[in-house]
Formats: C-alpha cells, sequence, structure tokens
C-alpha cells in the first residue's frame, strides 16, 4: 500500500479553483519533487495535505495509509506523521520552543502509544536534532520562530521535522530565501532523515535544493495539475529551459 | 474559531476552591456605626490611638455615605448594582479564639482549610523557603519562620500583633500612604480593618525568604477588609507574595483591602499577587467585589517597587497598584496579566506618580477576556514639574477569545515636564488562526495551542514572579482555560 | 430688609434657557413647524444634560464649566460689520483656487461669497438661506444624524443656530475645485457664537472643503459651532479645519461625520491659535467598507489651552479608522489628546489605528494624552500609541554640524516632526501655506 495516494484532487480558496485534479502516489523511503511556476498550486497543494481550513477540497481523494486524511483535524494527521514544513513559519510571541517540542512531541508519542519522554532524555534528543541542522542550541529558550532570521527559520522547520520523526514530510519551498551555507545545512539535515519508512514531498520552484536532495521522483505543477513526471533529470531540464516549453506542451500558452 | 466548543467551555470553567469550611464563628451584626467600630476595636484588644484612628475614618466615611450620589467612584468600565453597606457584618472570627498564640489553639478545620488549599501551616509540612501569614475572615491564622526572621531582625506578623508590639512602626507608617481620605473605598477600609499582614525589613537586611500572605473568605454574609503594610528600610530588600480565594456563594461579597508599601533609600520591594476569589457562576450569579487600594511610595533615592498580579478571580476587580515616584533615581514597575470570563468585570492597571529626578517606571499589562467578560485596563503616567529625565514605558496587550467578551484600554498621560519621556503602545486582536494551525500541524490540539499561545502571551508577565509561585501561576491559568473542575 | 442673592446660585444653563424662550419664536424658526419643534426638544435635552461638570471624563483636562461662567452675549443674529475685498485678502490662501463662503459672526454674507461656475445640482449657500430656498434638502439632512440627544454643546447649538454654511454635492458629482469657508469674528460685544455648517456629499459624490477660523477683535468670544457631515455610498470628503483664532476667542468645535458604506473620509484638524480650544470629530460608520482618516496637529503657545477629542463609532463589519495627531506645546501652553475607539459588538475585521505624539518644550507647558479603546468584537486589530518627548538632539547636532543656527536647528526638528501630519493634506495650496505658518512660528 502506498504511503501517499492522491486522486483527482480539485480544491479551491474562496470562488478560485486552484487544485484541478491532481493525482500523485507516494511511496515510503521515496523522495519526491514537485516543481512548477508561481501559482500553479503547489504550496496548495502542502496546505490542502496538511489541512488549512482555507482550503475547500471539491472534489477527489486522498488516502494516506490507507485512511482517509481529508477527514482528519490538522492535529491529528500531524499525529499519524504527516509534517509540513512551512514557507513562512508563523511566530509564536512567548512560546518557548522547548515547551512547544515538548508539547507536540508529548501529543505525538502518545498516539504511538508510546511513554513521555523524561527531561534529560528529551534535552538530549533536542541538542542532538539542533545539531544535526546545525542550530544552536540556545533556540530552545526562545520563542518559537520570533525574531528569528529568515535562515534560522527554515532550520528550525527542519530541526522540529528531526525532533518529531514523522512518515510524510512535506517541505514548501524551504529553499526559498536561502543563501548558500544555510541552503546546505537544510539540504544536509534532510538527507541524514532520509529512511525507508519516511517519505519527502519536496515542493520547490528551483533546481537549486535538488543538487543536493536527489529526488526519485521530479514532478511539475501547472495551472493546478501535475503535468509530467520523470526522473531528477527532469529537473535539469527544467532548470535549462524554464517552465514556458511545459505550459506550452500541455497548451496552456497561445 | 470564536465559536467552537472549546472557548465556550473556557468560557464556563468551573472554581475549585469553592468550599466552605463549617466553623463556629463571632460575627458582628450587620451594619456600620460607631458601635460597630467599637465592637472591632474591642474584640481585637486595640489600643486608645487605633479606635481613634478608626473613628476618624468611620466619621468621614458615613460624610461620604451620605453624599452618596457625588461621592460613590463610577468612572470604571464596570456595571454592578448598588453595594448595601448596611447589610455586611464588618467582622468575622472563629469563634474559639479571636487571637492564636499558637498553632495547638486553632481548629483543625481551619488548618485542613488551609491544606487544602495547599497552605500547610503545620511544622513538618509548611512550605519550604517560604514564611506564610494565613488569614481567614477577619483573623490571622499562623504566621510561619517568624522566628527564623526574627534572627535577621525582620519583623513578620498580622497587623493585630504589629499594633500591639510596634505601635511606633504602625503610628508613623499606617494611612502615610493611602490617607483614609484617599476615596471611597480606602475610607471604609480605614474604619473596619482587620488583620492583613505588617512586615518591617531592617537596614541592609536583604530578606532571606518569600513572605506570603494567604487570605481566605469563609463565612457568609461578610466582607473582607485586611489592611497590609510593608516597609522595607534604608537599603533593604523584600519580596512578599499574596494569595487569596472564597467559597463559592450565590451572595456577592465585597473586599476592600488597603495595602501600602513604603520603600526607602536605596531598597527594594517585590510585590506579587495571584487573585483567585470566587469569579461567580456562569451566570454571572455571586462572585466577590473585589475593590483595593494598593500603593507604594519609593521615599528615598534609588529605591524600587514592582507590582506583579495574576488577577483571574472576582465577579468585580477594581484595582490599581501604584508608585509614588518620590525619591530620585527610583523605580516603578508594574505587570499585570488579567483574564476574565464567564461575567467577570475587571476594570485594572496602575498609577505611576513621578515626583522626583531620574525616576523610571515601566508598566506591562496584559488582559484576555472570554465569555461574557469586559477586561479594562486603566493606568496613570504622571510626570509632575519637578520629575526631570524622568522615564515610563507602557505596554498594553489585550486578547480577545470570542465575540461576546470586551477588552478596553483607558490610558491617562499627564505630563507636566519638558525632559519627561513617555510612551504608550497597545494592541487588541484575537488568536491568529495562523498560530493555531502552526500548532495543529506539530500535534496539538485546538486546546493546548490556545493555552500554549495564552501562555506565551503572558511570559513578559509570569516571569516576573517569584519562581515559587511562577509554576503555580502558570497552572491556575492553564486551569482556568481549561473549563473543567481540578 | 434681606436682599436676594438668587443672581450668584444661578447655573450658566440657566441664561441659555432663559434666552431661548426670548427667541424661541420667529427670530429662530421662521415659519419652520419642523424647526421649531426640533428646537425645543433639542433645548429641553440641554437643560436635562447641561454642561459637563468636574466630574465628566470627556471633559476631565478641559474646565470647561469655567469658561463658560463668564457672561457671553447670547445672540443668534448678532450684527454682521461691512468687510471689503481688500480686507478678506489678508485671509486668503495663497494659490489656492476655491469656491469661496465667508460667515461673519457664524452669518453667511452673499456679497462677499464666490460661489458661481458651480456643478448642476451643487447648493453652496447660507444655512438660513438654504432653509428657505430648498427645504427638502434642509429638512432631510439638518440634525438629522446628530447626536445631540447625548452631547450638551450639540443640543445647544441645534436650539439656537441661525445660520452657518450649507454645501450639498448632488450623487455622483466631483466638485473639482475646493470649498473654501472662512470664519470671521469681528465684534466689538462678546458674542457667544453658534454657527452650524451642514456637508452633504451624496453617494458617489466628492469634495474637499478648507475652513479657516480668524478673529479681528480683542473682545473675549466664544464659538460653539457644529459641521455635520453625511457622506452617502461611495463618497469621498476631505475636510481640513483651521484655527487661526486670537487669544480671546474660545470656542468647541464639533464635527459629526456620518458615513454610508464605502464611504472615505479624511478630516484634518489644524490649531495654531484661540484661546481655549476644543475639537471634536466624531465618525460614525454606518455600512461596510467606510474608510476614516483623522489627522490633528497643534501647536500651543501663551497660556492656549487646545483639547482634541474624537470617537470612532466601529458599528459595522469591515472598517478602517486611522488616527495622528500631533502637537507641540510651548510657553505655558496646554494640549490634550483624547481619542476614543468605539468597535461594537459584531464589527468584525475592523482596522483601526490611532496615535498621538507630543512635544513639551517648556516647564510650564503641559500635555494630557488619553487614547481609549473600547472593543467588543475579536476579530479586529486594533492599536493605539501615546508618547510624548523631546525634540531629537542628535538631530539638532547633527544639523548644527552642518553650519545649522541652533535656533534654526530647532525649527527644522520641529517642522519635522509636525511633517508627517502636514504632508497628508490632499489640497496642495493648504499644505504649502500651513507649511509656511509653521515655521513661521517657529522662527525658521
Amino acid at each position: 500500500m502506498a504511503l501517499l495516494e492522491i486522486r483527482n484532487l480539485h480544491a479551491r480558496v474562496e470562488e478560485k479553483e486552484i487544485l484541478k485534479g491532481v493525482n500523485l502516489t507516494v511511496n515510503a523511503g521515496e523522495v519526491h519533487a514537485i516543481m512548477g511556476p508561481n501559482g500553479s498550486g503547489k504550496s496548495t497543494l502542502a496546505s490542502v495535505l496538511a489541512g488549512r481550513e482555507d482550503y475547500e477540497v471539491t472534489e477527489g481523494e486522498v488516502l494516506y495509509d490507507g485512511k482517509n486524511l481529508l477527514e482528519m483535524e490538522p492535529d491529528e494527521r500531524a499525529r499519524e506523521g504527516v509534517f509540513l514544513a512551512f514557507q513562512y513559519p508563523v511566530e509564536l510571541p512567548g512560546v518557548n520552543m522547548a515547551t512547544f517540542l515538548r508539547e507536540a512531541l508529548k501529543a505525538i508519542r502518545e498516539h504511538r502509544g508510546l511513554p513521555p519522554l523524561s527531561p534529560a532524555e528529551f534535552m538530549k534528543l533536542l541538542k542532538e536534532k539542533a545539531a544535526l541542522v546545525g542550530l544552536d542550541p540556545s533556540l530552545k529558550q526562545r520563542s518559537v520562530n520570533e525574531g528569528f532570521s529568515g535562515g534560522e527559520k527554515k532550520r528550525s522547520e527542519i530541526f522540529q521535522l528531526a525532533m518529531l520523526e514523522p512518515r510524510l514530510a512535506i517541505l514548501d519551498e524551504t529553499d526559498s530565501g536561502l543563501d548558500i551555507d544555510a541552503l546546505r545545512a537544510v539540504a544536509d539535515g534532510v538527507n541524514k532523515l532520509r529512511s525507508p519508512d519516511r517519505a519527502f514531498v519536496i515542493i520547490t520552484h528551483y533546481q537549486r535544493l535538488l543538487n543536493y536532495i536527489v529526488p526519485d521522483y521530479v514532478h511539475v505543477m501547472v495551472d493546478g495539475r501535475i503535468v509530467r513526471s520523470g526522473d531528477k533529470s527532469l529537473a535539469l531540464e527544467l532548470e535549462e529551459k524554464g517552465y514556458d516549453w511545459i505550459k506550452e506542451e500541455v497548451g496552456l500558452v497561445a | 474559531m470564536s465559536d467552537t466548543a472549546y472557548l465556550q467551555q473556557i468560557a464556563q470553567s468551573d472554581y475549585k476552591y469553592g468550599f466552605e469550611t463549617d466553623i463556629e464563628v463571632e460575627k458582628a451584626p450587620p451594619g456600620l456605626s460607631e458601635e460597630v467600630i467599637h465592637y472591632i476595636s474591642d474584640r481585637r484588644g486595640e489600643p486608645d490611638w487605633m479606635r481613634e484612628w478608626r473613628l476618624r475614618a468611620f466619621r468621614y466615611f458615613m460624610s461620604l455615605l451620605e453624599r452618596y450620589e457625588e461621592t460613590y467612584p463610577r468612572w470604571a468600565h464596570l456595571k454592578y448594582p448598588d453595594i448595601d453597606f448596611q447589610a455586611i457584618s464588618y467582622y468575622a472570627a472563629p469563634q474559639r479564639k479571636p487571637r492564636y498564640k499558637s498553632l495547638d489553639e486553632v481548629d483543625p478545620k481551619i488548618l485542613e482549610t488551609f491544606r487544602k488549599l495547599g497552605i500547610p501551616l503545620d511544622e513538618q509540612m509548611r512550605l519550604a523557603g517560604v514564611a506564610v501569614d494565613a488569614v481567614m475572615d477577619s483573623v490571622s491564622v499562623a504566621t510561619t519562620f517568624k522566628e527564623e526572621l526574627a534572627k535577621h531582625g525582620i519583623i513578620f506578623c498580622s497587623m493585630g500583633e504589629a499594633i500591639e508590639n510596634y505601635p511606633e512602626l504602625v503610628k508613623k507608617y499606617l494611612g502615610s500612604v493611602v490617607p483614609y481620605t484617599d476615596n471611597f473605598f480606602a475610607a471604609l477600609n480605614s474604619a473596619v480593618f482587620s488583620d492583613g499582614s505588617f512586615v518591617y525589613v531592617p537596614k541592609g537586611v536583604r530578606c532571606p525568604m518569600e513572605l506570603s500572605t494567604y487570605f481566605r473568605i469563609n463565612t457568609a454574609g461578610t466582607g473582607q477588609f485586611e489592611r497590609t503594610l510593608i516597609i522595607a528600610d534604608e537599603g533593604s530588600y523584600v519580596s512578599y507574595l499574596e494569595g487569596c480565594t472564597a467559597p463559592m456563594r450565590d451572595e456577592h461579597q465585597l473586599h476592600a483591602a488597603v495595602v501600602e508599601l513604603i520603600a526607602l533609600k536605596d531598597a527594594e520591594i517585590k510585590y506579587s499577587t495571584v487573585q483567585n476569589w470566587y469569579p461567580g457562576d456562569a451566570e454571572g450569579k455571586g462572585g466577590v467585589y473585589n475593590f483595593v487600594t494598593k500603593r507604594g511610595i519609593c521615599l528615598g533615592e534609588n529605591s524600587k517597587i514592582s507590582w506583579t498580579q495574576l488577577e483571574t478571580g472576582s465577579a468585580i476587580t477594581w484595582k490599581y497598584p501604584s508608585v509614588i515616584l518620590k525619591g530620585d533615581n527610583s523605580v516603578g514597575e508594574f505587570y499585570s496579566v488579567a483574564f476574565t470570563k464567564g461575567y467577570q468585570q475587571a476594570d485594572t492597571g496602575t498609577k505611576m506618580i513621578h515626583l522626583g529626578r531620574n525616576t523610571r517606571s515601566t508598566i506591562i499589562s496584559k488582559g484576555i477576556a472570554a465569555g461574557y467578560s469586559n477586561n479594562s485596563y486603566r493606568g496613570l503616567v504622571k510626570v509632575a514639574r519637578t520629575a526631570d529625565n524622568a522615564r515610563n514605558f507602557s505596554q498594553c496587550d489585550s486578547m480577545l477569545l470570542g465575540d461576546k467578551c470586551g477588552a478596553h484600554t483607558f490610558p491617562y498621560l499627564e505630563i507636566e515636564n519638558p525632559t519627561a519621556q513617555v510612551e504608550h503602545e497597545a494592541t487588541t486582536s484575537k488568536i491568529g488562526e495562523d498560530q493555531i494551525f502552526y500548532c495543529q500541524q506539530r500535534g496539538l490540539s485546538e486546546e493546548t495551542a490556545i493555552k500554549l499561545i495564552v501562555n506565551g502571551f503572558c511570559k513578559e508577565v509570569l516571569a516576573q514572579l517569584p519562581m515559587e509561585f511562577a509554576m503555580e501561576a502558570q497552572k491556575l491559568l492553564a486551569i482556568e482555560l481549561e473549563g473543567s473542575v481540578g | 430688609m434681606t436682599t436676594t442673592l438668587t443672581a450668584t446660585t444661578t447655573r450658566p444653563e440657566d441664561r441659555f434657557l432663559h434666552a431661548f424662550e426670548a427667541y424661541a419664536g420667529e427670530v429662530l424658526n421662521g415659519t419652520s413647524e419642523h424647526l421649531a419643534t426640533l428646537r425645543r426638544k433639542a433645548i429641553e435635552r440641554f437643560g436635562v444634560l447641561g454642561f459637563p461638570g468636574r466630574k465628566s471624563e470627556a471633559w476631565k483636562y478641559t474646565p470647561i464649566a469655567k469658561v463658560l461662567q463668564h457672561p457671553y452675549r447670547i445672540d443668534p443674529m448678532p450684527t454682521v460689520p461691512a468687510l471689503t475685498e481688500q480686507t478678506l485678502a489678508g485671509y486668503a490662501i495663497p494659490e489656492l483656487d476655491a469656491y469661496r463662503v465667508v460667515l461673519v459672526n457664524g452669518r453667511f454674507v452673499p456679497e462677499l461669497s464666490t460661489t458661481s461656475d458651480l456643478p448642476e445640482g451643487v447648493v453652496l449657500t447660507g444655512l438660513e438661506a438654504a432653509a428657505r430656498r430648498h427645504a427638502d434638502l434642509f429638512e432631510k439632512y439638518f440634525a438629522h444624524y446628530l447626536d445631540f440627544e447625548n452631547e450638551p454643546f450639540l443640543a445647544l447649538n441645534t436650539a439656537f443656530a441661525r445660520d452657518g454654511f450649507f454645501l450639498y454635492v448632488p450623487e455622483g458629482t466631483v466638485l473639482e475645485r475646493p470649498v473654501h469657508v472662512l470664519h470671521l469674528i469681528d465684534t466689538d460685544e462678546e458674542l457667544f457664537l453658534q454657527p452650524r455648517n451642514v456637508v452633504v456629499a451624496a453617494p458617489g459624490a466628492s469634495l474637499k472643503l478648507v475652513t479657516s477660523g480668524h478673529s479681528r477683535t480683542a473682545q473675549r468670544t466664544f464659538t460653539n459651532g457644529v459641521t455635520e457631515v453625511f457622506a452617502g455610498q461611495g463618497a469621498e470628503v476631505h475636510q481640513y479645519d483651521l484655527r487661526l483664532e486670537g487669544e480671546a476667542a474660545s470656542g468647541i468645535f464639533s464635527t459629526q461625520a456620518y458615513l454610508e458604506g464605502g464611504a472615505c473620509y479624511t478630516n484634518g484638524t489644524l490649531t495654531l491659535g484661540g484661546a481655549l480650544v476644543r475639537n471634536n470629530v466624531s465618525v460614525r460608520f454606518d455600512d461596510q467598507e467606510g474608510e476614516a482618516h483623522l489627522y490633528g496637529f497643534f501647536l500651543g503657545r501663551g497660556s492656549m489651552h487646545i483639547d482634541n477629542h474624537t470617537m470612532i463609532d466601529h458599528a459595522v463589519p469591515n472598517c478602517v479608522s486611522n488616527e495622528l495627531y500631533k502637537g507641540i506645546l510651548d510657553d505655558e501652553a496646554t494640549g490634550v489628546f483624547n481619542g476614543k475607539v468605539l468597535v461594537r459588538p459584531h464589527a468584525q475585521q475592523t482596522n483601526a489605528y490611532q496615535s498621538n505624539k507630543s512635544i513639551v518644550l517648556t516647564r510650564e507647558a503641559r500635555m494630557y494624552s488619553k487614547p481609549e479603546l473600547e472593543i467588543y468584537a475579536d476579530d479586529v486589530r486594533c492599536t493605539h500609541g501615546a508618547a510624548i518627548g523631546q525634540l531629537d538632539e542628535d538631530g539638532i547636532f547633527y544639523l548644527r554640524t552642518r553650519g545649522l543656527t541652533l535656533q534654526k536647528a530647532r525649527a527644522m526638528m520641529l517642522l519635522a516632526f509636525a511633517r508627517d501630519v502636514l504632508d497628508q493634506i490632499t489640497v496642495e495650496p493648504l499644505r504649502a501655506y500651513l507649511d509656511e505658518l509653521v515655521a513661521g512660528r517657529f522662527g525658521a
């Protein structure tokens, strides 16, 4: 059974249809990249998978581990192992990072039938995972995302991914706005977290990140649909030629 | 968001300190008269000067009562029926003994009450590192660690004992910060006040432990009118905390306390309050009317007074812990979290009166309103002509949990000196849906997310509480948010 | 024989109540039944409300009762001295190409007003004239949206007001040239003036209004002026009020704006003169998507007392309000800012911003600021701020290192402080004029 099965997914925000029939199958252990021009619906797909309320699914279904993902509350999805690295991580003023993660980890572990970590175990894990993405462990004293630089925010998303050990990780433009060092750190983190029972869906506008994280599959999304799929060479082709030729091929540009 | 089941729940959460202790009490007949003042003075065995002081305040209060329409303070953003001052009993004491010499004399039921409230008074069980004065209705039950404190020359006792044993200090300072003419409720308190705590920290002494008073209203039909006086002599430091609860009753009970703080040269007083009087039921029935005058004076140079309050209880809160910054270079602080739900109404804030040069004040206020409640910040920053280079910064944020409640901000800035720098900022908002979604995406329930975010909102203030109580305060806030019996 | 002491115990209100009875007939109402009824109701409300007392929160820092103890002469139809074009030229705003309305002692002077070439359907005349010649419009708008039931000064004005100006711009009409209303006080009596102005922008209409007040007398006067503004659906109103009166002229200047859906209202209140001046600006949103921008600048000198009082009533969802008031207090002047933003239940998606910044220049000057938020809806974004401080010393030093004198540097910094308010003025000649006026006051 596939880990994630998206069938003919249609979604809209207010009156505007953004996803117009997305089909995608992701198996455990795979890394999928979804590329596409601005406004093609990539980030909407990520938001719909995570359960953001602003989007209304009008058609189609999403099976996660055989279960109907769309019926689950956002926190239920997270506890089932769906993780979204936000394109714009939200600031939570005054909410301490360590407290936040302790609560999150507790909820997720409880769902998996595991006891909460002892404070010592938790701190050890936190240090270990912070090191993985090259984050200063002093961040645990800080408020979630508040006053973080752009790079820190993105690293912090990967750090949280490492802490919460999801089965399906969706990275929504995690590479945008990163300098080359931060990009490497993020990619390093992701590579270390690749495992046979974890899948990644990496949403990106540029090929750049894929130099560091080599995907098993590359999909191109245009106007709310996946119009082409291939291996990593497709990404290089896109880098070279841009998106227009694909748009032309699928008949979206006159 | 605003009509989720969870927020509804918050609006109706229960009070877990609402039990009543069944003890025999001696109670003054309801009403206010000269006889009642004598009755109080008699029962408390007070010297004549104290009796006279009360009578002066009593006469003044009666003159206010005669011109009630003019004199009753109505400027606060509060709605409640008139209080019948002649229907209240102004003194209630456990029958066994109006004053206790030792714990053995205390009715075990009373000790049990405080144990249930988390304030064990017995020798073996008392809280480590915290000296407690426990007050039920009009009487101080016990004060712990007295001997230990005495070694440092620190006086920590009930007001009754202070009047008897330290009359000179009491005469000098009682009413020096809040005179009985100050306001309607201060006048009433001055006439009928009962036990509260008295603290004196001598020159150069840093009080080695937290001092704490726990107030409990128990008897029906009574009010509580405690009086607290804290004097920090030159170069001393003391941190003081008060907590309070009351049984659940359908009637409203009046609490009108006066607290006076005096910080001499280089002294520092930190005063923290966790106010959890009974707030009334989900329909707004019952609950304590809390009309409190709290004021400190930074009398000497370089002195500092810091108020921190967590206000979660009472049906009506009318309270403005203030600092008069008289000494040059003195510092005043006010940190407040006020949480209202159900039909609670709070009008609370501070007054920072800058008189001395280079005086500084900081005001951080966080108001959270849920249910049908109304939550107002009201604060004055006054810079007098004499206060060169005064500085104030105020940040007053409000958060609304639901669309039936109200959050209001009423700052008053009165600047009479060209060198002052005063800045006030305020925001009102609700919890961002994106914030809740972010938390949910990390596996947290909506309830946990709201708790975390509200706690984060209050963090700056809660961080000011003494360590021993910060956890308690967080728990209390969580319980308030929970909507379930603890 | 005992003497009665009634005179000393009379409330100042009584003088107005008596005066009303004396004038209530034809002097005030002509033959209008409608007016007679309205005025009777208004004076009764005034009698009940009375002048605000010492304990009134809205008048906390402005002891108005004391000022009103003075026995000003109450005369709804004061005499109007003849004025020449040459005299008027002294009050012109250079380069301002505008329709001109001249009011002297609150009375419309048609000979001095230039209201020709108005687009079709536009009415620009005196209030009294409008009552006679445009009775339908007058009755439709006069006192219609005004909260005189609860405000004593609005009730008093409604009871007494005889003249003022009336501006009506019909549906969809854009009045390209601004209207400049010149309010002159010219009298040798201690007059109590009560002009009343009505401004109507029908749906889709657009207008720009500049009023400037001047006094040509050393007599103590008091003006209780009221302007009603109605902005219909999608209408746009820009209103700028200049207070340039002399040091014997006190007054309360109340503007109440009522906004239909999608209407946009801008108010700029610029107080550079007067003795005791109270500006009341209130805005009420009647439907969604309304927008209100309130700007104020005040410069207190001598013993001036300037009080800016604003009230924004977000009664419906989805409206935006934005307020910025800045003031400089010199000599022994007193400044007051009291602004309230009220967001009523269900007025969701309200966006309200309020800011007051002031500089106190001397030891004798003072500033009282009281911004208020009263909020009963949760999905809103409301902020306010108030700051009182000094000129940026680093800035002054920087300018001096570039060769400016201290005085020049200070003047430049003060003007810079006023800049973000002055720059909001959309009538360019007015902006330039104010720039000059303000700079002149600082000796730059």
